[in-house]
């Protein structure tokens, strides 16, 4: 996100101006570095200079303390007898093709709710954006661990429905509907951008729809899906890529160790615990870019795939 | 970002999206650097009373021990006016990804709280600084037991002084036994009787609510199977560093608990998990519980109930238990203030006040001038681990382990599979299998 503002004035700086002279120009492009500097210096010093370390380190036996030695391909070749990473990749894949869809669904459902109108609106908007400001914070992984205890507040509701399951927490079989219910409560950033792209729906086409005598769900699949779909593209798009990242949440409710019994101990998680805990920098080193391939691959793919069923406006025939 | 998102809602979504997905797949690739330090001189230097030093402390514990420290930092401070102490803690587990982040780029505090399983991985690889250049003026080791003291060197090179000891107990709830009309394990019981007391206990407590548990899976501890191959015989680490012990052993000490596992006699796992980082005996729900003498002060706060201690179970020559060197002090190979550094381990290991400040909290303390100047009131819980010290002493017959390099790894992963066990996800033979294959990569110099 960074990159594409910061981009934007590099941009304008750059422009040409013709009737200025020479010196002029290479002092509009010197300002304008100048102006790009802080960012510029972030970049290379803390992102692209440790992403070179990480892909060198990913060849290396490293352990922190000695220095580095080359091991070629070793490190991923491993990958595929490593049972625990098998296991998060697997944990990690469910968090992501499950957790993504439904979490949109929800978003979707929530934003069309909030597009009707009605008095009082602008506080629901509000109120349902809200766990999205404090859902990335530590306070809520623990709030949501509270919940999914035995006598938890999710378990009472249970035993009213005459369902007990006990706590969700203990209970490996659980754990990931857990994680997924709390990435979808947190709806509310794809939520807001859904709400934005259905106000600018022209209401025309749905007038001239139900003079059609189109119904409610005729005019959901053609008219808002496919007004609606870069705005879809670009929610799906992003939340995967987030729901790959997860990591925070998993920590504190495990406790940093991915338990119980390894269900919670996604991708990142199990790449934390290879660097820092157990003294394997280089084998975490390839799990990462094994997930930057992976996220490139599934990024590729799905701007690949837009073609077929995304639809800018204007851009047809 | 919000921002970002919401503006970009429209048509130019194509590009922006492009950009965050680069971005933040970019975001991801994790980053490490590397860096070493060189080996500490000075450390025999005097320290110059006038040189304006800063200096950097770091320990792992809670609050309650945060407050110790500060207290005992303030009085060093007072002492020498020259020296300023900036000072970090931390929780246990954390602890150790932080200072192995430091150590990797070189910048690890100058005096440091460490523990024996790391003391290889830091030692042996050139962190930290020999101490003993430090003995003839600045750190003063003359109160400290000779063979504990050793504890501390790694082919006579001091890289910590232990600050105190620790032994393992059986501690149990006499409330809650009284409850439930069971009698703890009598003197001298051994891992057999002591399963027959879980037993007995799951069974007597069963109809109460909650129902009370005999206690959690004990084999799941690397440290209580330590214990329990001293008491075999077995050496648990060889002295180049190796594993002492076979697949064989492991097995055998972890079907202890297969009975139990299998007809649901332990606390829960389900529960435990849920609970972390209390445990069942911790909320009162299991009767009994091995650990480290000094969490009985924690164990007392916790339950608010009459905690007692006990020998761990006894073997064919009894328990055979060993005094474990704990909450070492080691000083940073590349500290700037060598001196200095020595001249704090000196202050916090050996001044009286701070033996005071500190009680028996991180065991019970090395050096004897500590030792006596601790206000151990008559049913305290500092008087209870004392006396429980002094009357297992003659029990403490073995020499502490030394732990691999590696130990740290190879003991959560025995405590990960020792989880796995618990769910029945794995079986006794596939623990000791994929934990012979974890250790083979982990221990000592790959």
């Amino acid at each position: 996100m960074s990159a594409a503002t910061a981009a934007a004035p590099a941009r304008a700086a750059a422009r040409p101006e013709p009737r200025r002279s020479g010196a002029r120009r290479r002092a509009d492009v010197a300002a304008g570095y100048t102006f790009l500097s802080p960012w510029l210096l972030g970049f290379v010093l803390l992102t692209a200079g440790p992403m070179l370390a990480s892909l060198y380190l990913a060849f290396t036996d490293y352990d922190l303390f000695r220095p580095p030695t080359w091991i070629g391909l070793d490190n991923f070749t491993a990958m595929f007898s490593d049972a625990r990473y098998l296991k998060s990749a697997q944990v990690t894949s469910l968090y992501v093709f499950i957790g993504t869809p439904v979490k949109l669904a929800s978003a979707l459902a929530v934003a069309m709710l909030l597009n009707m109108k009605f008095s009082g609106q602008g506080g629901y908007r509000s109120a349902f954006y809200v766990p999205s400001l404090v859902g990335a914070s530590v306070s809520v992984a623990i709030v949501w661990k509270a919940m999914f205890i035995d006598d938890g507040v999710v378990d009472r509701i249970q035993q009213t429905v005459g369902a007990p399951a006990g706590g969700w927490v203990g209970n490996p079989d659980m754990t990931i509907p857990m994680m997924i219910l709390l990435a979808v409560w947190q709806f509310g950033a794809p939520m807001v951008i859904f709400l934005a792209g259905l106000k600018q729906i022209p209401a025309e086409l749905y007038e001239a729809a139900s003079m059609d005598g189109a119904g409610p769900l005729r005019k959901f699949w053609n008219i808002t899906l496919p007004m609606l779909s870069p705005v879809l593209f670009f929610n799906l798009l992003l939340e995967t890529i987030h729901s790959f990242q997860v990591f925070a949440s998993a920590f504190i409710i495990s406790g940093g160790t991915g338990g119980p019994a390894d269900s919670t101990n996604f991708y990142t998680l199990y790449l934390y615990t290879k660097g820092f805990v157990q003294f394997d920098m280089g084998y975490a080193s390839a799990m990462a870019w094994v997930l930057v391939l992976v996220v490139g691959v599934i990024t590729a793919l799905m701007f690949r795939t837009s073609r077929a069923w995304v639809h800018y406006s204007g851009e047809e025939n | 970002m919000r921002i970002d998102r919401t503006a970009a809602a429209s048509r130019p979504v194509r590009t922006a999206a492009a950009g965050i997905a680069l971005a933040s797949a970019s975001a991801l690739a994790l980053t490490a650097c590397s860096g070493g330090s060189s080996a500490g001189a000075g450390f025999s230097d005097e320290l110059d009373p006038d040189e304006e030093i800063s200096l950097s402390l770091a320990w792992w514990g809670d609050d309650d021990r945060a407050n110790k420290y500060e207290e005992a930092v303030a009085g060093f401070e007072k002492q020498h006016p020259n020296i300023s102490v900036d000072t970090s803690w931390i929780a246990y587990p954390d602890y150790w990804p932080a200072r192995n982040t430091e150590a990797a780029s070189g910048s690890l505090p100058d005096v440091m709280q460490m523990d024996l399983s790391y003391l290889r991985q830091y030692g042996g690889t050139g962190q930290l600084a020999d101490l003993s250049a430090a003995f003839d003026t600045t750190l003063d080791v003359s109160g400290l037991d000779e063979q504990l003291l050793t504890a501390g060197a790694i082919d006579g090179a001091q890289y910590g002084i232990p600050t105190s000891t620790n032994t393992l107990a059986l501690f149990y709830n006499a409330d809650v036994l009284d409850e439930i009309g069971v009698e703890p394990p009598a003197e001298g019981y051994t891992w057999d009787d002591y399963a027959a007391f879980v037993d007995e206990v799951e069974k007597a407590g069963a109809g109460q609510d909650p129902a009370i548990y005999g206690t959690a899976d004990y084999t799941g501890t690397f440290w209580f199977f330590c214990q329990w191959l001293i008491q075999q015989g077995v050496e648990p680490f060889t002295d180049d560093g190796g594993l002492g012990f076979t697949q064989d052993q492991m097995a055998e000490f972890l079907e202890l608990g297969s009975d139990a596992r299998d007809s649901g006699v332990f606390y829960p796992i389900e529960k435990t998990k849920q609970i972390e980082p209390l445990g069942g005996f911790t909320v009162s729900e299991a009767a009994s519980e091995m650990s480290w003498d000094n969490f009985l002060a924690g164990y007392v706060a916790e339950t608010g109930q009459d905690i007692r201690m006990l020998p761990m179970p006894a073997g064919d020559n009894g328990p055979q238990m060993f005094w474990k060197p704990s909450m070492l002090l080691s000083a940073s190979a590349g500290t700037e203030h060598p001196a200095a550094a020595a001249a704090l381990i000196d202050y916090l290991i050996n001044d009286p006040e701070v033996g005071t400040i500190f009680g028996t909290s991180k065991g019970n303390p090395a050096v004897a001038a500590q030792r006596d100047a601790m206000d151990v009131e008559p049913g305290s819980v500092d008087e209870k681990v004392v006396t429980f010290e002094e009357d297992v002493a003659g029990l403490v017959t073995e020499p502490a382990p030394i732990p691999v390099e590696g130990f740290g790894a190879i003991e959560a992963e025995y405590k990960r599979l020792g989880e796995e066990l618990a769910y029945g996800n794995i079986g006794v033979d596939e623990f000791v299998t994929q934990w012979f294959a974890f250790a083979e990569s982990n221990v000592g110099q790959s």
